[in-house]
């Protein structure tokens, strides 16, 4: 398990404006969801914690040692991340190649690549198309590609960017199920992104970013229940606590699930 | 997102005046010298260029503009000052190489022709917005795939610039070296330049479809959202330029005559 710790975050792109402005929290065991209205500094954050942006101010420490001191490369070991648009980095011409492309810059042993890749591509649910050009795929499944590519790089971390846009419902659906299976293999998953419905279903924990700073930071559902934080952070409860506050219930749910539970009893 | 046009409001006059009559006096600008074969007149446009860069609030602008061709400028004296056909009579030296008068009077010719037409583009373009001349152009009739590929030029390369760095972002990721070595780079190059590609033609093919499903191969007359704005001074304007650049036509003739 990852050990993650935030100290004194600063960091601007240009000297008139900081994007984060200090920040300090760990993120431990839990799956982990960021939220924020745009321009909050999630991006810059995530960025920041895969090495590709070095701190302006303070550090993040990951397993003790500060990402200022590591490489990118170095980095790619221990912290995977899926970008937002996954023609950003497809290339190869087979969907196999492109999920091995990560292993094998790594370093992993060719037989354990294609082993890791064809469980990934097991995972995201696309077995039976590694020969096929990710291009004559759809986007919500060029997308699945891409995952798979994280996926098959088996780091310490995970790191998800907008992972639900595009995607229809079988596909959010299957990537709950992957955050599931990440938490349960023990591996620290962060998501960002503003798909409230899919945090309440697949996150434990949530961190309300708004303006550069950290202004919530709780269990899911209690962040979802302070609506002062989410006004502040111009988001919306999901759709299911909507429902009951419609409702007037006085206690909420977070899931479908919970919230027929709560009928049925 | 950056742009990468030069264009800035002052709300000067200049900013005010149609882009045809800034189109002429680059032509006039470049057609009375040449065809006067004097360089006074490559000299008095620059000035009146200056002038008029500095009356737009711009002519700081134009310093980098004209520091980056400085260095083409340096190569052409450099190159004619030394070895120019005619060389004979020695100007100065430095170290072993000798300038020549007939290779320097030749350079500096040329460098009055290039800092005129930079210095007369430079009040065109710093002071008209490229969307306004094109519609302009649009209006006169032409074709509005013309105007589209021109205004486009200023979006989308910025636009690559941003996807180029998402990109070697996301393969740095996944633990790509994109900096070192000759061969390092070399390595990066297709996982690089594939899905900047792969994005191009993809953005294009959504692009041509939102511009189709929005009219754009209309063949009905289209209409504009803002007004030709033409005043009394651009018609003067309009009217002057073209009659310098015909007094410059035949005042050489009759110098030829004479």
């Amino acid at each position: 398990m990852a050990v993650i710790e935030i100290k004194d975050l600063h960091f601007s792109y240009t000297a008139e404006e900081e994007v984060i402005k200090g920040m300090n929290f760990t993120i431990d065991a839990r799956s982990t969801a960021i939220i924020g209205q745009n321009g909050a500094g999630k991006t810059t954050f995530a960025k920041l914690l895969k090495g590709l942006l070095k701190p302006t101010k303070g550090e993040i420490l990951l397993n003790g040692t500060s990402t200022k001191d590591m490489t990118v490369a170095m980095l790619a070991k221990q912290v995977g991340m899926v970008f937002q648009n996954p023609n950003d980095q497809i290339f190869k011409y087979q969907v196999l190649d492109e999920v091995l492309f990560g292993p094998l810059q790594i370093g992993m042993a060719k037989e354990n690549a294609r082993r890791k890749a064809e469980q990934a591509l097991e995972a995201v649910g696309l077995t039976g198309l590694e020969t096929t050009n990710p291009y004559d795929l759809g986007l919500s499944a060029r997308k699945l590609v891409a995952v798979a590519s994280i996926l098959a790089m088996d780091t310490e971390v995970i790191l998800f960017d907008e992972p639900t846009i595009a995607q229809d419902y079988a596909g959010k659906e299957r990537l709950k199920e992957i955050v599931r299976q990440l938490r349960n293999q023990g591996k620290t998953v962060i998501t960002i992104t503003h798909d409230m419905n899919f945090v309440a279903d697949a996150f434990e924990r949530t961190i309300v970013f708004a303006g550069g700073k950290m202004i919530a930071d709780d269990d899911t559902k209690s962040v979802f229940l302070q609506k002062d934080v989410l006004e502040k952070a111009y988001l919306e409860q999901p759709d299911v606590m909507k429902l009951c506050t419609e409702l007037g219930w006085r206690e909420s749910v977070l899931s479908i699930d919970e919230f027929v539970s709560a009928i049925q009893k | 997102m950056k742009t990468i046009s030069l264009y800035v409001d002052k709300g000067t006059m200049l900013n005010k005046i149609a882009p045809e009559s800034k189109i002429w006096y680059v032509i006039a600008a470049i057609t009375i010298p040449a065809l006067m074969g004097t360089r006074w007149a490559g000299i008095v446009l620059i000035a009146v260029s200056a002038a008029l860069l500095l009356y737009g609030k711009v002519l700081k602008r134009t310093l980098p503009l004209l520091a980056v061709s400085g260095f083409v400028l340096l190569t052409v004296l450099i190159i004619q000052g030394m070895f120019w056909w005619g060389n004979e009579t020695p100007l100065f030296a430095l170290g072993p190489a000798v300038f020549y008068r007939e290779g320097v009077n030749y350079a500096l010719g040329i460098l009055i022709n290039i800092i005129n037409i930079l210095m007369s583009f430079c009040v065109l373009i710093l002071t008209t917005k490229p969307s306004d001349m094109m519609e302009n152009f649009v209006r006169r009739g032409f074709s509005p795939r013309f105007g589209y590929v021109f205004i486009s030029v200023f979006q989308i390369i910025p636009q690559m610039t941003e996807t180029m760095s998402t990109i070697t972002d996301a393969q740095r990721s996944r633990g790509m070296e994109t900096e070192g070595s000759l061969a390092v780079r070399i390595k990066a190059f297709i996982p690089l330049i594939a899905p900047v590609i792969m994005s191009s033609l993809i953005n294009t093919k959504e692009r041509a479809l939102a511009l189709e499903v929005r009219g754009f191969n209309s063949r009905k007359k289209k209409t504009f959202l803002n007004d030709e704005v033409k005043t009394a001074g651009d018609r003067y304007i309009q009217i002057a330029l073209p009659v310098l650049i015909i007094a410059a036509a035949v005042w050489r003739v009759t110098q030829w005559l004479a």
